[in-house]
């Protein structure tokens, strides 16, 4: 028992060190990036404008990437989250990917397992979207009229929408009574402020707060 | 040389290619790390195939629209560039949006033909600065966060609820954008005109009736092999409905908006 809490304990620690360097490093790197093009190009970024910018279009950004931390941590784990928030694309790919293959695998939330089987769906998952990429960066050419045809066009618009429905048949599913509050609230809300519309992501926060403190309030009822 | 031209020359597909590389090694390693620590503790190698294939097989498609979303960039930034972001950090509903807000900082209009190299690096920049505040969240904070988070799930019946909440959390996701599909279809041009798209709202319907139909095939009548492979299955049924829905729309949405109305103004 000792010896497997110290290899626990081995192990985040060691998945925090790595995460921690290669965050740092990818950081660096990306923001190094557009003053290393710069160099190449003979012009480098105006700072100013890129602060303006920032304020205009960035500061939503940083406010989702708060909520997107705050949320998506617990589901992930440690080693899943650094690579998550490293390889991007969590909503409509990373965060669908890493909890089908923990209902798959049948783990639970927050454990050791989960951890596990996390980090290996998110960098599968990682890898098949760089190789996909760079296949179709080097096949771009021949490929561009078949994939940006308009016949094909509504299907790859309509990923995400795909994605939530099937999502929705296994979660609401799994607990109907609980879906309804939810799903009743972000409507009443969308539909009568149609503004939030561009603001999707923004509601998540309100309407998974929901959520869990009505299952909080069924689970001290039911104790 | 054009600045398309240099934006997609062999320095570009350096730098951003070098990047990508190092992300791609970084996902082997902590792979590796997880597949190696899952067999220390005793993980079914089985199970760990099982999650692999899964994964892989998931993330093909969305992959081909994130694709798509480098297809459509690089009429503006060049190859490199798009394919950069797309592979790293980046989002499919982001990057347009803030390149778009950054090239009107910049003071011009999202295209190759006003594209410069100033105006390229700084829309660089504003992409990169914008969306990092994950990245920079994790490195100072995940081991304070997780290791809270794992102290509070210790203690028997209080982990229980640890697991209630990921599955509440994610209805709450869920919910969030079916709700904005219905509030697209009925308030999308103004308040209850019901003259908004209804495609997102019946591709979500029609995957949720293909995951269904796999869920109830895999555990009803002995398919369980397409357990792993029923969410993109439904995915794909699901954005095939979608090429229909979009085909017969404008006449559905006509007939859907003409009805409603002819039931409302029969109320009124």
């Amino acid at each position: 028992m000792k010896e497997k809490n110290v290899r626990n304990t081995s192990y985040e620690q060691r998945t925090h060190l790595l995460g921690r360097g290669v965050s740092a490093l990818t950081l660096l790197l990306l923001v190094g990036a557009p003053f290393v093009i710069g160099a190449h190009l003979g012009a480098m970024p105006d700072l100013g404008a890129a602060g303006r910018g920032f304020l205009s279009v960035g500061l939503v950004w940083m406010v989702s990437s708060v909520v997107e931390f705050l949320v998506y941590t617990p589901m992930l784990g440690s080693g899943g989250s650094y690579l998550a928030f490293i390889t991007g694309n969590l909503i409509n790919m990373k965060i669908p990917c890493a909890v089908n293959a923990r209902d798959l695998a049948g783990v639970k939330a927050g454990t050791k397992e989960n951890e596990i089987v996390s980090t290996l769906s998110i960098a599968v998952s990682s890898l098949v979207t760089i190789l996909v990429l760079a296949l179709g960066v080097l096949l771009l050419q021949p490929l561009t009229p078949v994939l940006s045809s308009p016949v094909l066009r509504p299907a790859f618009d309509n990923v995400v929408p795909a994605l939530f429905g099937a999502m929705a048949y296994k979660y609401y599913r799994a607990d109907l009574r609980l879906a309804v509050w939810p799903l009743v609230l972000m409507s009443v809300l969308f539909v009568l402020l149609p503004s939030l519309q561009s603001q999707t992501s923004i509601m998540i926060m309100p309407s998974g707060a929901l959520a869990i403190l009505l299952a909080w309030l069924r689970w001290k009822k039911e104790r | 040389m054009t600045i398309l031209e240099k934006l997609s020359d062999g320095t570009m597909y350096l730098i951003c290619g070098g990047i990508i590389a190092f992300v791609a090694v970084v996902c082997l390693v902590f792979a590796v790390r997880a597949w190696r620590e899952g067999r220390a503790i005793g993980m079914d190698p089985g199970l760990m195939k099982k999650v692999i294939k899964s994964s892989a097989a998931f993330s093909v498609l969305p992959a081909v629209a994130i694709l798509l979303g480098v297809i459509a960039l690089s009429g503006a930034l060049g190859i490199p560039w798009p394919w950069l972001r797309l592979s790293v950090i980046g989002a499919l509903h982001y990057e347009t949006q803030v390149a778009q807000g950054a090239a009107e900082q910049v003071g011009i209009a999202l295209s190759g033909s006003e594209m410069t190299a100033g105006a390229f690096s700084t829309i660089a920049l504003l992409m990169s600065v914008c969306i990092l505040w994950g990245m920079v969240l994790n490195l100072f904070f995940n081991k304070k966060y997780t290791s809270r988070l794992a102290g509070k799930k210790t203690g028997g019946e209080k982990g229980s609820f640890g697991n209630r909440a990921m599955t509440a959390m994610f209805i709450g996701l869920v919910s969030a954008y079916i709700g904005s599909y219905i509030g697209g279809f009925v308030s999308g041009g103004a308040r209850l005109d019901f003259s908004g798209d209804a495609v997102p709202l019946l591709t979500a319907a029609a995957a949720a009736l293909a995951m269904a139909f796999f869920t109830w095939l895999s555990r009803k009548r002995g398919f369980s092999f397409l357990e792993e492979f029923s969410l993109a299955l439904a995915m794909l049924v699901g954005m095939a409905a979608a090429i229909a829905f979009r085909a017969l729309l404008p006449h559905g949405a006509e007939a859907v908006s003409g009805i409603l109305r002819l039931v409302t103004e029969g109320r009124g």
